[in-house]
């Protein structure tokens, strides 16, 4: 009986007949092949099973690369290959939690705390294959230099184009999520960035079809809730250790300052936008009314079906436009630019298009999906020697972006939420001696955006308490 | 692919029913199109917000929404920038984190830098960036009934992307749908056939079976545009929708745009191969691509059939095998035997063997360099006695 990667599962083509497999852990009859099959995480577990019952078996799982005579399994070889990661005394214990849960699990602490490290030194110190998974291009990039910078091999890389292969390799979410089905069997370590992306079913089966046995998760803010939560905890492990924001801010993290400033309409923008909000409240209260438990995604979804329902969610999107980039926060803006001219700047938007007018109106660099690699990556770099002295952006600044020298952020819209809010205000905590980074919030006053911002604040001040 | 928010459906029982556009649908379309026309040269962005607001004629707002998105996807010649986008940002963005102060001196001066005018360094600005890029006259007119067949196929496909599993009856092309299907992963297995001409498929990935995942979401959509060469098709898909599994049903005669015409032969080896034979043997027809044979529990899918034009029962299926190896025609041959096929001829190219050994025993082969030679063949299928045996292996050329 022999054990075979199919395509992200385990397959057992030919059991004897005399062989039960039917209550074997993780196995389940295919009748399209007629053979027993299961998901490849449940790999070890088959095996483990299969051994206990005494079944004699061979196993032609892990890829097996004959180019690689001294370890063709395809085992990092020489640990020499790595320089010794130097670590704080909280990610040594960060590292050590996690090897003692047995090589699974979330390690969740705040952006800028430097996960990566933890990372880099669990890969070195196992020596294992390992794939690290980031959810974007730009942070494809970053790994890359991260892992170079103490890894003298070569540096595999799937995703944003490339399709190299090595023992170590980064490879973005969407990339693994298309391909595992020929990688899943190549890697003993998933490294998993800003892992709260998983857990809630979307692109989970990239980490269903990997045979990797080691698993670590990163992230600064770890789903909440119940089903989510225990999913993660399937494929990737529960988390073995926490820190918040307070737990090194001063230390280890920059302190810093949120300020909001509540602006107001002019009485042009006003009017127009109570008319569209009572254009859209009528439909909403008359959905709420029918449908007292409906979330906004039923409300969409209902909507979408009426004319009325149309105007009502044209109406909500014009309002938002609206308040994206209002009068007064542009006044705010160049204010707060022309105070701040000698510090290094973020200005986060709602989205692309509010982006665009801010760098139109204010000269700023926009550094948004659209950009391409190249010139991302040349931004980046006149930024950190301060060539450029702000960035504008939506949703690229967010997440994990490693722009050490920023020390004030301008939130003049946000579109996500309270995480992201905490992932942008961590874009400014990385610390250098005596800095104390400025957040400011742009508010239209009698507004959505009054909500909005308190539910934001109140997330980070939840994450800012310690959370050992 | 398509955001879920724009699918067109409604739901009757557990069936979903794709909201096609049809030729009622063709005035407001219209004026869909002529909008887009109207805002050549201006950012896409204006356009995209024009096509939010209210039609000269009524429009049902989701159809037009999907109908909005494709417009907004198309691209059209595209005018270069004064200023390569790229080179107008790091000098404009470099200069004013440099000398900061008035915006409008900033621009001016870098314009005079690059010899264009302020105007000109603005619009080249982000001009290479979606949304923001300017429309651009498209190569060939569109009409609305183009753009109603695009929209139907982005929708039937958007809504294959959720697709956990398909069954697809289709009458021709069947073999490209299993190679489609197979080349990408999926497991593919013959069902239940009531008329012999059409193939009976199940598609689903390995990962299926344990899940309902959209997974393969992506390859089973794709199928659509092979589907719409089939000369008949129905297709009974499993999607995710509304967070349940939904049965869909597409058949032959959904407008769905075909994507092009479909290539007579897989190469020239085979075009020319008919070609020949036609000459060779005027008293019989040649058939590509027949109908599968099913072989146990697998479907064979033979290149061409040869049928006497007098004698129905003088019937051969002929397959061209490409890079084949002794063990390869050994399996292949061993699954014909199993389900009772003495009338199937390989043609087998000496030139591509990919391994050293000698060829299976009692298979019925022709071999050639390059070309089939059609007068062998037809020597050998008019030759009195056949079919006697399968165990003549003959040499062409």
């Amino acid at each position: 009986m022999r054990l075979v990667f199919d395509r992200g599962t385990v397959l057992i083509p030919d059991t004897p007949q005399d062989v039960d497999l039917a209550d074997v852990r993780g196995l389940l009859w295919d009748p399209r092949v007629k053979a027993y099959r299961a998901p490849a995480r449940r790999y070890i577990e088959v095996m483990k099973d299969l051994g206990r019952r005494g079944i004699p078996f061979s196993d032609g799982v892990p890829f097996w690369d004959p180019a690689r005579s001294q370890d063709p399994r395809g085992l990092v070889t020489a640990p020499g290959d790595w320089s010794a990661v130097a670590l704080r005394p909280y990610q040594e214990a960060a590292l050590c939690a996690w090897e003692l849960s047995g090589r699974r699990g979330l390690v969740v602490l705040p952006t800028g705390s430097g996960k990566t490290r933890v990372a880099l030194a669990a890969m070195a110190r196992t020596g294992l294959s390992a794939l690290c998974l980031v959810p974007t291009r730009v942070l494809l990039e970053q790994w890359l230099r991260e892992i170079r910078a103490v890894y003298a091999d070569k540096v595999g890389c799937f995703g944003d184009g490339h399709r190299d292969l090595s023992p170590v390799t980064v490879a973005t979410f969407e990339s693994a999520y298309r391909h595992m089905d020929r990688l899943g069997n190549r890697f003993d370590f998933l490294v998993i960035d800003e892992a709260h992306h998983f857990g809630s079913g979307l692109r989970d089966e990239a980490l269903e079809m990997s045979i990797a046995s080691a698993r670590l998760g990163l992230t600064a803010s770890p789903p909440r809730s119940g089903s989510s939560l225990a999913r993660l905890a399937e494929l990737i492990g529960p988390p073995v250790y926490e820190l918040a924001v307070s737990d090194l801010a001063g230390r280890f993290l920059a302190s810093f300052d949120a300020i909001t400033l509540h602006l107001d309409l002019t009485d042009g923008e006003r009017g127009t936008y109570e008319e569209l909000m009572s254009i859209f409240r009528g439909a909403f209260v008359q959905f709420r009314r029918l449908v007292p438990e409906g979330s906004w995604q039923d409300f969409v979804r209902a909507a979408a079906r009426s004319a009325e329902g149309w105007r009502a969610l044209s109406a909500f999107r014009q309002a938002r436009k609206l308040l994206a980039f209002t009068s007064a926060k542009r006044e705010a803006l160049r204010s707060l630019l022309n105070r701040h001219q000698g510090s290094r700047t973020f200005v986060f938007t709602a989205d692309n298009e509010s982006a665009y007018a801010i760098a139109r109106a204010h000269l700023i660099m926009p550094l948004t999906c659209d950009i391409g690699a190249k010139e991302r990556h040349e931004v980046l770099a006149r930024f950190r020697t301060g060539e450029l002295r702000a960035l504008v952006s939506a949703r690229v600044l967010n997440e994990g972006l490693d722009v050490p020298d920023a020390d004030v952020a301008i939130v003049v819209g946000g579109a996500l939420g309270e995480r992201e809010h905490l992932q942008r205000v961590g874009r400014l905590l990385r610390p250098t001696p005596g800095k104390r980074a400025l957040v400011y919030e742009l508010v239209s006053r009698r507004t959505m955006e009054v909500a909005q911002a308190r539910r934001r604040r109140e997330g980070l001040a939840s994450r800012v308490t310690a959370q050992i | 692919m398509l955001p879920g928010s724009l699918l067109r459906f409604s739901v009757r029982g557990d069936e979903v029913v794709p909201h096609f556009l049809l030729e009622n649908d063709l005035p407001w379309l219209r004026a869909l199109v002529d909008e887009r026309e109207r805002f050549v040269g201006r950012r896409t962005c204006e356009l995209e917000e024009r096509l939010r607001e209210p039609l000269p004629c009524a429009s049902p707002a989701g159809k037009r929404t999907l109908a909005s998105h494709v417009l907004l996807r198309l691209r059209g010649i595209q005018r270069r920038s004064a200023v390569p986008s790229r080179v107008a940002r790091a000098k404009l963005f470099g200069e004013a984190a440099r000398s900061p102060g008035c915006s409008d001196g900033v621009l001016a001066s870098v314009a005079a830098s690059l010899r264009v005018t302020p105007g000109e360094l603005s619009d080249s600005l982000f001009s290479d960036l979606p949304g923001e890029s300017l429309v651009a006259p498209l190569e060939e007119p569109l009409c609305p009934g183009q753009l109603a067949l695009r929209t139907n196929l982005l929708l039937a496909q958007a809504l294959l992307f959720r697709a956990t599993k398909l069954t697809i009856e289709a009458e021709g092309n069947s073999r490209a749908l299993v190679r489609h299907a197979k080349l990408r992963g999926l497991i593919c297995t013959v069902a239940q056939r009531e008329q012999p001409q059409v193939a009976a498929l199940e598609l689903s990935g390995p990962l299926s079976l344990f899940r309902r995942t959209l997974l393969y979401g992506r390859t089973l959509a794709n199928l659509v545009p092979q589907l719409a060469w089939c000369k008949s098709f129905s297709l009974h898909a499993v999607c995710s929708l509304q967070g349940r599994p939904l049965a869909l049903e597409l058949r032959s005669g959904d407008p769905i745009f075909p994507g092009g015409e479909p290539r007579a032969y897989d190469s020239r080896l085979e075009e020319r191969f008919a070609r020949d034979f036609r000459r060779a043997a005027p008293g019989w027809d040649v058939v590509r691509e027949p109908e599968p044979v099913a072989a146990g529990e697998t479907l064979v899918f033979p290149d061409f059939a040869l049928q006497h034009r007098l004698d129905p029962s003088r019937r051969w299926l002929l397959e061209l095998v490409g890079f084949w190896t002794p063990d390869y025609l050994a399996r292949k041959l061993a699954s014909y035997r199993a389900a009772g096929l003495s009338n199937l001829i390989l043609c087998i190219d000496e030139e591509r063997d990919c391994a050293n050994g000698d060829l299976p025993p009692g298979a019925l082969v022709l071999r050639f360099r390059r070309r089939v030679d059609a007068g062998a063949l037809v020597r050998l299928i008019e030759s009195p006695g056949y079919p006697a045996s399968i165990d003549t292996c003959l040499t062409g050329n």
